[in-house]
């Protein structure tokens, strides 16, 4: 995952606000690195959510290549993707 | 005409000119003038949520929904053509990349004409059984394949087909003349007779690898649950629509017709089918509404509230079709009539874009899901 020029500070106020609404949505505890698809528990649906939650709450889009299942799989990755569309503006 | 960019008003207004009274007429010949769909495409009325940085009107997926709704009322057919080049459109703006939505998204806008393709002969509810392939070859894409049931093929130039690419799956946008391509009109469909399925089979289509939205591999899920949140949206609209013409159906019919020395609508049993009518009527528009109002907020609630929103207008719309055929009985029981149309069509909404029982399943898991967090410890 790129690291983002975007600094450190902005880096961690993505990732925090992203565990928070996986923490609540998942009423569990969620580790920056943990793999959410790997219980096999997440769904597509919930794939969806995450796709409209991070457009939503950073004010950007996710289309195209972006789309890919990898980039939600954790919080690092889901930040990684955040920091880069909000400089970037994506695909 | 509404020039593309042209609100719901305009829009509306425009649909029912060129529907006029033809419904029943396209419903028994099986099929809708092309004319009639160009010019609905070129005004942008087919996906009107495009938005006017590419050609399209822009509404929001409220105003698109009574849109849907409107035109519903008219002819499921025409609404039916709607959801799938809506689907189309929504798969180049979510899956392709910023050079595909922009040449892409405005002829859709222009009158050129785009549906869907998903479902295979063993591939239905459960679309991650499908073996339609997608493979590079050099500088082109190369399809294979065979598709069922894809709305509005008949009439379309573009197909958005969906299948198996390297290590996921991708979808590919398919020039329906390209060679290697057979669409197959479906001359007996049982519901929205004139909306143009077709069954397509794909032999070694050999495409520009830039007709691949996005360019790369996705999970095929993610795809799925994309592209069929919109038509999802588009069906519980395009329900509530039939419910809004069968509840005037039967209301008209109830106060004008006398059995007994008194209008059908003061004989006790069947004023309750017109209580029933507004009910499901009512309960489909609060259901729509709501979810509209989350895809125009961008809230996540958006991705349940629309499978919920497609439950509740398909069911609602089955059952209340059967009752107003109910109560217009021999007067509705033709070939064509508005409630005779509602009562085929209404059926194969609680079948496409994800049938009662896997709505049912996805709406099950969210009442686990929504449990509190156990406590205990």
């Amino acid at each position: 995952m790129t690291i983002s020029s975007a600094g450190p500070a902005a880096s961690a106020q993505v990732e925090s606000s992203i565990q928070q609404f996986l923490e609540k949505r998942l009423k569990a505890t969620v580790a920056p690195d943990f793999d959410i698809f790997a219980s096999g528990t997440v769904t597509s649906m919930f794939a969806m959510e995450l796709v409209v939650h991070l457009e939503q709450t950073f004010g950007i889009m996710i289309a195209g290549p972006d789309l890919r299942m990898d980039n939600f799989r954790t919080i690092v990755s889901m930040t990684g993707l955040v920091l880069r569309l909000r400089e970037t503006g994506g695909a | 005409m509404p020039e593309a960019g042209g609100g719901l008003a305009d829009l509306a207004d425009l649909a029912a000119k060129l529907i006029g009274d033809d419904a029943g007429a396209w419903d028994r010949a099986g099929r809708i003038p092309v004319d009639v769909l160009r010019e609905l495409g070129a005004a942008g009325a087919l996906c009107a949520q495009v938005p006017p940085s590419h050609g399209g009107p822009g509404l929001s997926s409220r105003d698109n929904g009574e849109l849907t709704a409107f035109v519903g009322s008219l002819c499921s057919s025409v609404r039916s053509v709607m959801t799938s080049q809506g689907m189309a459109a929504w798969a180049v703006q979510r899956l392709g990349d910023a050079a595909q939505r922009a040449r892409l998204l405005p002829e859709l806008c222009r009158g050129r004409l785009a549906a869907v393709a998903f479902s295979e002969p063993a591939a239905g509810s459960d679309l991650t059984a499908m073996r339609a392939s997608i493979r590079r070859e050099g500088d082109r894409v190369v399809v294979d394949g065979a598709k069922v049931w894809c709305t509005a093929a008949a009439t379309a130039d573009l197909l958005v087909v969906f299948g198996r690419y390297e290590d996921g799956a991708a979808a590919v946008v398919v020039p329906a003349g390209a060679p290697g391509v057979r669409v197959r009109p479906i001359a007996d469909a049982h519901g929205c007779r004139a909306a143009g399925h077709a069954d397509i089979d794909l032999d070694d289509v050999r495409l520009p690898v830039d007709h691949l939205l996005g360019g790369t591999a996705q999970a095929l899920p993610m795809l799925i649950t994309t592209v069929l949140a919109y038509g999802r949206m588009s069906v519980a609209w395009g329900s509530a629509g039939i419910l809004t013409a069968c509840r005037q159906a039967a209301a008209a019919h109830a106060t004008t017709r006398h059995q007994s020395g008194r209008p059908l609508a003061g004989h006790q049993l069947v004023a309750r089918h017109l209580a029933e009518l507004y009910v499901a009527e009512q309960n489909a528009l609060r259901a729509c509404e709501h979810a509209s109002a989350r895809w125009d907020s961008g809230s996540a609630e958006m991705v349940v509230a629309t499978v919920l929103a497609k439950q509740v207008s398909a069911t609602g719309a089955a059952r209340g079709a059967e009752i107003a055929m109910q109560v217009l009985a021999s007067a509705g029981a033709h070939d064509g009539h508005v409630v005779a149309r509602a009562h085929r069509d209404a059926k194969l909404m609680e079948i496409i874009e994800g049938s009662n029982e896997i709505c049912q399943l996805i709406l099950a898991r969210h009442t686990v899901e929504a449990l509190p967090a156990r406590t205990g410890r």
